[in-house]
């Protein structure tokens, strides 16, 4: 049975999506203020590949709120979203994004963003939380203290939610390059709905496969490339025939 | 403003005036010169006594804020003297303004720091109204003094120049509080920032003769003209923020204050207001009393509150 929503709760949906509109600068206010701290950090900028930010589509709320009211009424609940309560339920409006090279990067990312909001006074109101399906990562995660959850999906990335203040939340993501690849792949199929394909659904389920195994393929060889370069660094100190390269 | 200041405090009202125009004329106005040069050349110093030497740890990134002492000037009349370098501060202020829209703590805790030392000097001394005197200009001094006040009041002279500047002035109030919104939103909790909603009191029309018992029609012509541009581009401005902001009348005029030709060089040397001055014409200083009441008694009215500024 599909459900309908009644014209009321849908001009609700429609001004909280314009209180959304009105207020989207704050949210890109505050990516840029994000995007000012991580380039300005030397450590960060060692460690990343590269950044990107966004606000969400007003339409793309919208759907959200509707598929929230949705599920509300299927409940038997309220639908609860407020002008006041908006900006801290829906907490994707903002979404900053790091992409970096290999997996075990993820613990030094995590201690310098955890210097900069104490710094700059943003808050971590949940979060990092490590969604993974794999075993050998989620063991990486848990070895750092870092919470894991599974994810139906295949889905893999770190999450963070932060806060310049108690008005506005941000969502955060650390993931790498890979599961970027993967993460884009499955957002222009399956966003804002999912596909129907049992042909796509498959592949990117093999995708996800693919993609792990990739992303440990890289972090092999970077754990590889360390151990070559003490080895050879011991060696050379050794034999004493040429000071070791300072990197 | 020292009249109006002094008229406040004969109804019992203290008063804080706060030099905060660099060229410090209101200071000048109120105290000897040699004494003013001696506040300016230890200001730099610990045991500094203007608006600067308060600021001056904070500028120069050491530290916090000086709390200084208004000097209290006749009873119930206290002044924060201006100060030259109060200049250097105003540069910083251009900076501090990104940083605050970067919601840098630096920032915040810069673009507050006048509001700060004058809440202070206010606290310590049970003050009722704070009155600012600013520069004739919109640059990042003013802003931050201007988004700390509750009230403004504009002295506009009868002449085309005022004219054009209360347009200016609309305006860049308009985008300073639209502006200032924005950082509040962004601004960690429980963070001190500027109230940010400077209502217009009115205007206090200046620099005008009288002809029996009338403005001469060279001026009356300007008075108009101010009367309506004060309504449109200060009053429709800011009340497409808020309907608060100002009131949704024409009438704006909170007084009147005519060219007291020979009072105002007596004032000036003796840096007293109009009608305590030694020597001058006795009815125009009884006429000087009676408007100059009526406006501290508009401007009590109007606000009805704790704090005033202009």
């Amino acid at each position: 049975m599909k459900k309908v929503l009644g014209v009321k709760l849908l001009r609700k949906i429609d001004a909280l999506t314009a209180y959304y509109v009105a207020n989207r600068s704050l949210f890109n206010r505050s990516l840029i203020n994000l995007e000012g701290y991580v380039k300005d950090s030397p450590t960060l900028n060692s460690l990343i590949h590269s950044t990107k930010f966004r606000t969400k589509e007003p339409d793309h709320l919208k759907d959200k709120l509707i598929r929230k009211a949705i599920k509300a009424a299927e409940q038997g609940q309220e639908f609860a979203i407020t002008p006041e309560n908006l900006f801290v339920v829906i907490n994707d409006l903002a979404g900053y994004r790091i992409l970096h090279l290999h997996t075990t990067q993820f613990q030094e990312i995590d201690v310098e963003l955890k210097r900069i909001f104490a710094e700059e006074a943003w808050t971590i109101i949940e979060g990092p939380t490590a969604r993974t399906w794999d075993d050998e990562s989620r063991e990486y995660f848990s070895s750092i203290g870092t919470t894991t959850l599974p994810h139906p999906n295949l889905y893999t990335s770190v999450h963070y939610v932060i806060q310049p203040n108690s008005k506005i939340t941000c969502e955060l993501q650390v993931r790498t390059l890979m599961e970027e690849v993967w993460g884009e792949v499955d957002h222009t199929i399956n966003y804002p709905h999912k596909t129907d394909s049992v042909a796509c659904k498959e592949q990117i389920k093999a995708l996800a496969r693919a993609t792990s195994t990739c992303s440990r393929l890289v972090d092999s060889i970077f754990t590889s490339y360390r151990d070559y370069q003490t080895t050879s660094n011991l060696a050379s100190s050794k034999t004493k025939k040429t000071p070791p390269k300072k990197r | 403003m020292i009249n109006i200041a002094a008229a406040m405090a004969n109804l019992g009202k203290r008063v804080l005036l706060v030099d905060a125009d660099p060229q410090c004329n209101l200071t000048s106005y109120l105290v000897d010169s040699e004494v003013v040069d001696n506040w300016l050349d230890e200001s730099d110093g610990p045991n500094g006594t203007t608006i600067w030497s308060a600021l001056k740890p904070f500028s120069d990134g050491m530290g916090n804020l000086l709390r200084i002492q208004p000097t209290e000037r006749q009873e119930g009349v206290f002044l924060i003297p201006g100060d030259i370098q109060l200049s250097k501060f105003e540069t910083d202020l251009t900076q501090i303004w990104v940083e605050c829209f970067q919601r840098k703590l630096h920032g915040f805790k810069g673009v507050t720091a006048i509001s700060e030392i004058v809440n202070n000097a206010a606290t310590d001394n049970d003050i009722d109204f704070v009155f600012y005197d600013v520069g004739p200009n919109i640059g990042p001094l003013n802003r931050a003094i201007l988004l700390d006040c509750d009230y403004f009041i504009v002295p506009a002279a009868c002449d085309l120049f005022s004219v054009r500047a209360l347009k200016t002035l609309g305006k860049s109030l308009h985008d300073w509080i639209l502006d200032w919104q924005v950082i509040s939103q962004l601004a960690p909790d429980n963070i001190y920032l500027l109230p940010g909603r400077p209502t217009f009191l009115g205007y206090i029309l200046q620099k005008f003769r009288m002809y029996g018992g009338n403005i001469t029609s060279e001026f009356s012509a300007y008075a108009a003209r101010l009367e309506k541009t004060a309504y449109s581009d200060i009053s429709v401005v800011l009340r497409e923020i808020d309907k608060n902001l100002a009131k949704a009348t024409l009438q704006n005029k909170l007084g009147q204050v005519k060219d007291f030709s020979n009072l105002v060089p007596l004032s000036q040397t003796q840096g007293e207001p109009f009608f305590n001055v030694a020597g001058g014409n006795a009815t125009m200083k009884n006429e000087a009393k009676t408007e100059f009441r009526s406006i501290a008694k508009n401007i009590i009215t109007l606000t009805q509150k704790d704090k005033g500024a202009s």
